[in-house]
């Protein structure tokens, strides 16, 4: 059963030279209980998809186009206060990269997650709602007496693992979690990881596990969607992505995380910088940067193709995939100068006033 | 280390702290050229004279002997007599200080309250005409001379709509109340506090208003707070519970600052308004080499910036969990 239903969803910033496209027309379906990586570089926009969905923007951002349906419920078309009262939280919450900036410093954990429950939930006690936030501490690992203590107090995996606690308290259908373990080492970062996964079991509530990390969304994730220039370029289950992905960015991305069977892998990084996204124009947004760029990625932005089972890619030669494969994992490939659109106007134009200078 | 020790260990050092101020004292006003009697001589002292009072006064003692002394007396809380008034300091400046704890009391407590509010809102509300506007007019209060305040005030309230008196506190001739209340609590009194605390009050305004806003803005960037909103707490929740609650920490410290460099009176406000404080006593004193009377008010003023910062010690640890006992 579809839980969340996002169709051409467009949240731009305002900023001073036009619309920052930080999510541009992304669709992206999830089912109750499912587990869904967001994967991309900073920048790319997988935190703005996240937020738009609980509409947790700064004030310069503004959905300014298509449907975010939550349970049947069309967000975008709710006041602020049947937001805040009937989804935030009760029905979507969220774990924030860093736990220790999470808490508010002057509370204790325990009275920060009392008050939540008691603010949603208008028949519970005091003493009901401490308890349970003693019970879910006891769950997640923690001494259920350090509901008492202060968020300074607590390590930095221990933090996480109260603030999965926070996230929990009101067995939410839906967790946002943006890169709950990147500020973790990773034997802590491990370990969070299952309780999430254990926790997300027994409540069957569905989670946005956003990352850069590809072997996070790896072990945690159902599916992926990799996101690019604030579109989703590609998506398939967890499997697909990692053994048989379609989009050279994708590819790119494997190849910058070590696989720890293979002793003589050689890391390779992809060249260039995410794009600008004030209005980005035609074409492929991540051409640029692609070694395997043609004539039409630099005048046609791709639509999405289906190559079952629920594969989508955003890419013109996507059907290429043996070629694709092959030469992606040649360091050769994504050497920087071999990159780039060779008859590009705008680059000899730049040349041009150069040498018009001297 | 708990909580009592850290209150027992910072009251010790309030002891040290104020023994180190006693004795700089001292030893300052030990060191300013001129002695009391240059200002008898022009009334014809003759050395016989200025030597006799120079005895009486125990100027003549070692240093040591008179610093003895003064310690002895500070503790026994006399002053000695002024030079001039030749009258008990203490009974001179006690009741000064108290007219500008009350005058300038008020003032601080007025100016921290709107303050705070406003500069929390200032914060909350970023980029609007309510925050564009509030800097505007925090800053001309701020840079808008006191006696210039004072006087503009006094032409409206006073001169044109003849609502408050003009000067002084308490109206010639009505009854001087022995006690506290009687002498403070008065309506009369209060209709004579009103303008010269409000020109404080406008002059103090600024520095509360743009510390809190500045720091609501840093605050409101901090992840805590989109979480908070993330829980769908209402937004009065989220601005007062959070948002504003830890803006104010850096505020107990600057609050505590001006209020001990405020019981030094104003020397403005006290003219404009002729209100009897302890800065026109001040400058008299200065001026007329008085140096108890003068010595008497540093102590005060001093006094007061010492203990603020005890208290303002103490109210962190209250208000900041976060604070080691260190």
């Amino acid at each position: 059963m579809t839980l969340l239903d996002i169709t051409n969803l467009k949240t731009y910033y305002r900023a001073e030279d036009g619309w920052v496209r930080a999510t541009d027309d992304v669709s992206l379906s999830i089912e109750r209980g499912e587990t869904v990586g967001l994967v991309g570089e900073s920048g790319s926009g997988k935190t703005t998809l996240a937020k738009s969905i609980i509409r947790l923007l700064p004030d310069n951002a503004e959905i300014v186009d298509g449907s975010v349906a939550f349970d049947g419920t069309e967000i975008t078309e709710l006041t602020d206060s049947e937001l805040r009262k009937q989804l935030r939280w009760s029905e979507i919450s969220m774990i924030p990269q860093n736990a220790m900036n999470g808490f508010d410093p002057v509370y204790t954990v325990g009275q920060q997650i009392v008050q939540v429950i008691r603010y949603h939930e208008d028949g519970t006690s005091k003493a009901e709602a401490r308890e349970r936030a003693r019970s879910l501490f006891d769950e997640l690992g923690i001494e259920p007496d350090r509901v008492d203590d202060y968020p300074h107090q607590f390590s930095g995996g221990m933090a996480q693992r109260a603030m999965i606690a926070l996230a929990l308290a009101l067995s939410p259908s839906l967790v946002l979690a943006d890169e709950p373990t990147t500020a973790l080492d990773v034997v802590i970062q491990d370990r969070i990881l299952e309780t999430i996964k254990k926790m997300q079991k027994e409540l069957n509530s569905a989670m946005i596990m956003i990352t850069h990390d590809m072997s996070v969304v790896s072990e945690t994730c159902d599916r992926i969607a990799v996101v690019y220039g604030g579109r989703i370029i590609e998506i398939a289950d967890a499997e697909t992505i990692i053994t048989n992905p379609r989009h050279p960015y994708t590819l790119g991305l494997r190849n910058a995380f070590p696989d720890i069977n293979d002793d003589d892998q050689e890391l390779i990084s992809i060249p260039g910088t995410p794009p600008e996204l004030v209005d980005p124009g035609e074409g492929c947004r991540f051409a640029p940067r692609c070694p395997f760029a043609e004539e039409a990625c630099w005048e046609v932005t791709p639509e999405p193709e289906s190559y079952g089972d629920g594969h989508e890619v955003e890419c013109h030669r996507a059907d290429e995939v043996e070629l694709l494969q092959t030469e992606a994992g040649k360091k050769e490939t994504w050497l920087e100068q071999e990159i780039g659109r060779p008859d590009d106007p705008t680059a000899d134009r730049a040349t041009a006033e150069v040498e018009s200078d001297d | 280390m708990g909580l009592r020790e850290y209150v027992v260990r910072r009251f010790l050092q309030l002891i040290v702290t104020f023994w180190a101020f006693f004795t700089l004292l001292f030893v300052l006003f030990r060191m300013m050229p001129g002695d009391p009697t240059s200002m008898f001589i022009l009334d014809g002292m003759t050395p016989e004279q200025r030597e006799q009072r120079i005895a009486e006064l125990g100027l003549d003692q070692p240093l040591y002997v008179q610093y003895v002394e003064y310690i002895r007396q500070l503790l026994t809380g006399d002053f000695g007599q002024s030079f001039i008034y030749r009258e008990p300091v203490t009974d001179i400046i006690l009741i000064r200080f108290m007219n500008t704890i009350v005058l300038m009391g008020t003032a601080l407590v007025f100016a921290y309250l709107i303050g705070v509010t406003f500069g929390a809102l200032m914060g909350w509300w970023r980029n609007s005409r309510f925050e564009r506007g509030g800097i505007i007019v925090t800053l001309m209060a701020r840079s808008s001379p006191e006696f210039w305040v004072g006087i503009v005030l006094l032409s409206v309230f006073v001169f044109w709509l003849g609502w408050f008196p003009s000067s002084g506190m308490r109206t010639t001739g009505g009854e001087l109340g022995g006690g506290f209340v009687a002498r403070y609590g008065s309506l009369d009194f209060l209709r004579h506090l009103f303008l010269p605390a409000l020109t404080g009050a406008i002059v103090y305004l600024a520095t509360p208003t743009l510390l809190m806003r500045s720091t609501m803005l840093d605050v409101l960037n901090a992840d805590f707070i989109e979480i908070k909103k993330a829980e769908g707490l209402p937004e009065r929740t989220v601005l007062y519970k959070h948002a504003a609650r830890n803006s104010i920490l850096p505020l107990v410290t600057v609050a505590a600052i001006a209020t001990g460099a405020a019981m030094g009176g104003s020397v403005v406000i006290e003219t404009v308004f002729n209100w009897p404080g302890m800065g026109r006593e001040m400058v008299r004193a200065v001026n007329n080499n008085d140096y108890p009377v003068a010595m008497a008010a540093f102590f005060l003023m001093g006094s007061v910036v010492i203990l603020m910062n005890f208290v303002a010690d103490l109210a962190y640890v209250y208000l900041d969990p976060r604070v080691e006992y260190e």
